[in-house]
């Protein structure tokens, strides 16, 4: 395809033949000093209105966080549900096996609850809440190389030996959602203008998703809690902790030297770091900034729903520190995938009419977990 | 074939070297590649995505252009919480708090009873108040299975957990709560006791299902917030009989405090004793086994300095808006907790009088 990236794009070989010595190259790209119409900032100082009283710009502001909420309750499925404009409602894509990829859902870690087995075993759950988002954009597999995200030549890009599968093969495409919807006036306009596009009000948050064609969503869909059951095993990807600069010992776990026996000065260095007289390789393990990189937990299984505040209690620990934003997606894992094909999942995500007759409970429970006001009964 | 195009020859006003460093590193080469294309059926692209050149650069990726280097926010800030949870409406719920500001004080029972109802001491980055509310929901909830009575460091507790290798299915374990930690759910206390000439420590996490009964025989409170030191200390200190028959006591009596003052045995020691600042330990025998550098280390560390040091107590105390918060939520969920006892009680008595009344067993 004409507007597919590895065509266009040549990186580096692979071949072995090639000395270490053409890797060391600074990344130097025709385009890199123009202007980028397609980059946006998002944060804007307030500006201080002096003709204002304190009294009118809290006014105005209430004002303006009321516009954000009725857009959000305009916008959601409720509201949807009870317009007299209410559509047929348009025919949902089957799950189909190994095919289908869904849209996730960003989530904001807050902490910590234990929890306890029916069978009397600890398990640590991670309380994620999930707020209030919207679908953005749907870019079609087709389009990925016209997408001006990917356009945006990163030195990293240049220096791999080969581009990601989803961006050869092609096989999903890219859904962007919103979440947490903020007050404008913290924003700059290009940035709500991103937004103003699709109808919706300015947030905090753009996150994006790999998914196939038959899932996709178009904008302004809404993406809530229930779109993940309790029993579903989910990806949790997000920001690890920063742990500032660290030395060797803590981030790359060497060992150091030994503490005593007429050590001078050697006691948490690295050592030798080439041989022979040699260059120093690139990617040598050296003391750097520890954490602040993307990673995923895997295969996490949602053991509870808690629907007034809106969480999702998933089992294990998730990368980051509370308040951090993750992205929450179906499992990749390939034993889960096919579980999936057995029970499918909400398609393309939860719409009310999927809701059980008499709604849900506040909290809803995985059945091998114990809720704290019942007693434990062990088999004998 | 890789093209070399060499640049123009340096000027000199520039002042900038020709460093022929004579190595792999060719400075100021730059690499096309442009052969590449030439055999692709794909059409060039547009100026715009022009194939890349390589630079040779000793220092390669070191500058990363602006929008790089800008400053990637994986959290919300406090205020953005703040302001995500006012407009969507799920945030903490201040309600119980409402209710019991307007009732009298909390009572001074409560802060007795739910010790680990306080939030955590760490910093505000890791804390936050729906987690810290599930936290004290849970524990209420737990509390209506079954009776968790008011204990401190120096009590005396039995204590009956599921087993199913026991003979009854039930372990039980008398022993001195030599310690209390943690908040919240993860609540432990250990208890120590003499079984078989054999010293044990058992450490149990209050809020577990697979405890059945904790049952308090004696209330007593010691001058520290650990008893550590009786693993250095005679083994007569923390011999409790496992069929000790229970203390009544009451609840609207201060708690007492034994003040009694351990002699240590000789050392070795598993820690420095002297250095903690430990009030229940027999000092002038401890001191009598220091030398004189150890024991004026010691007194030192006992003219407590901390005291001036307003930033250790700041950060190893909770802030009192979250305290009285924490306790007041706590308050109204004790007395709904109570109202449930009541209901329980009344119905297992009418029960009870059926089953009297219809002859069913």
């Amino acid at each position: 395809m004409a507007t597919a990236p590895h065509t266009w794009l040549r990186l580096v070989p692979s071949c072995r033949s090639y000395s270490k010595a053409t890797r060391l190259h600074k990344i130097d790209y025709p385009w890199k000093d123009e202007p980028k119409p397609h980059w946006v900032r998002q944060f804007e100082a307030r500006r201080v209105d002096a003709d204002l009283t304190p009294e009118n710009r809290d006014w105005l502001r209430q004002w303006r966080l009321q516009r954000v909420r009725d857009a959000v309750a305009s916008s959601s499925e409720a509201a949807a549900a009870a317009s007299p404009l209410k559509e047929p409602p348009a025919a949902r894509p089957l799950w189909t096996p190994r095919v289908s990829q869904r849209c996730g859902l960003v989530g904001i870690k807050l902490g910590i609850l234990p929890m306890w087995y029916r069978n009397g075993q600890k398990v640590h759950t991670t309380v994620v809440q999930i707020p209030d988002q919207r679908v953005l954009r749907w870019v079609p597999p087709e389009d990925l190389g016209n997408y001006a995200s990917l356009r945006e030549m990163r030195p990293y890009r240049l220096n791999q030996s080969f581009l990601p599968r989803w961006l050869t093969q092609q096989r999903w495409g890219l859904q962007l959602v919103g979440a947490v919807p903020a007050d404008p006036a913290n924003f700059t306009a290009q940035w709500c203008g991103i937004f103003k596009a699709a109808g919706l009000p300015p947030m905090r948050k753009i996150s994006r998703f790999l998914v196939s064609p038959d899932a996709s969503l178009q904008p302004g869909a809404c993406l809530g809690l229930h779109h993940f059951r309790v029993g579903d095993c989910v990806d949790v990807v997000a920001r690890t902790v920063n742990r500032g600069f660290q030395g060797v010992m803590e981030r790359h776990l060497m060992e150091g030297g030994p503490a005593a026996h007429g050590s001078t000065k050697f006691h948490r260095k690295m050592g030798s770091a080439a041989g022979g007289g040699g260059p120093i390789y690139r990617g040598k393990r050296m003391p750097g900034v520890m954490g602040n990189r993307f990673r995923a937990a895997r295969s996490l299984p949602v053991l509870r729903v808690n629907t007034k505040h809106r969480l999702l209690f998933i089992k294990g620990f998730t990368p980051g520190p509370p308040h951090s934003y993750c992205q929450i997606m179906d499992s990749w894992m390939l034993d889960v995938r096919r579980s999936l094909d057995a029970n499918p999942p909400p398609m393309p995500t939860y719409f009310a009419e999927d809701a059980p007759e008499g709604g849900y409970p506040e909290d809803v429970y995985h059945p091998d977990l114990l809720p704290y006001d019942q007693p434990l009964e062990l088999p004998d | 074939s890789i093209q070399l195009e060499m640049p123009p020859a340096p000027s000199a006003a520039a002042g900038s070297c020709a460093l022929s460093l004579g190595s792999r590193f060719l400075f100021g080469c730059r690499v096309t590649a442009a052969h590449r294309f030439a055999a692709s059926p794909v059409q060039p692209p547009s100026p715009l995505h022009q194939q890349p050149h390589l630079q040779p650069c000793r220092q390669g990726r070191r500058w990363l252009r602006p929008e790089f280097r800008g400053v990637y926010k994986p959290r919300l800030s406090p205020e953005a919480m703040k302001e995500f949870w006012r407009l969507s409406g799920i945030g903490p719920d201040h309600s119980r708090a409402k209710v019991a500001d307007q009732q009298a004080e909390v009572p001074p029972e409560i802060k007795r009873l739910y010790q680990e109802a306080l939030p955590p001491i760490v910093s505000q980055d890791y804390r936050d108040p729906i987690v810290e509310s599930l936290h004290r929901a849970e524990m209420m909830r737990r509390r209506r299975v079954i009776n968790i009575p008011e204990f401190h460091v120096g009590s005396i507790l039995a204590v009956s957990v599921m087993d199913k290798h026991a003979p009854n299915k039930v372990n039980r374990f008398v022993g001195l709560c030599i310690l209390r930690r943690h908040t919240g759910l993860f609540t432990t206390f250990t208890l120590r006791n003499m079984v078989d000439q054999v010293c044990v420590q058992i450490e149990y996490e209050l809020y577990s299902p697979s405890i059945v009964s904790i049952q308090l025989l004696k209330l007593e409170r010691r001058l520290d917030d650990n008893l550590l030191y009786l693993m250095d200390a005679p083994h007569s200190h923390c011999t409790i009989p496992f069929d000790m028959v229970p203390e009544p006591y009451s609840r609207n009596d201060p708690v007492p405090v034994n003040r009694e003052r351990v002699r240590l045995n000789p050392p070795p020691w598993m820690c420095k004793w002297h250095l903690h600042g430990y009030q229940g330990i027999d000092l002038e025998h401890l001191y009598s086994y220091l030398s004189d550098k150890d024991v004026a280390k010691a007194i030192e560390f006992s003219k407590a300095y901390k005291r001036y040091d307003l930033l250790d107590q700041y950060l190893n105390r909770v802030p009192v808006p979250d305290a009285d918060y924490a306790f007041k939520d706590i308050f109204i969920q004790h007395q709904e907790l109570l109202q449930h006892q009541q209901q329980q009680q009344q119905s297992s008595k009418k029960s009870e009088v059926i089953s009297k009344l219809t002859g069913t067993a």
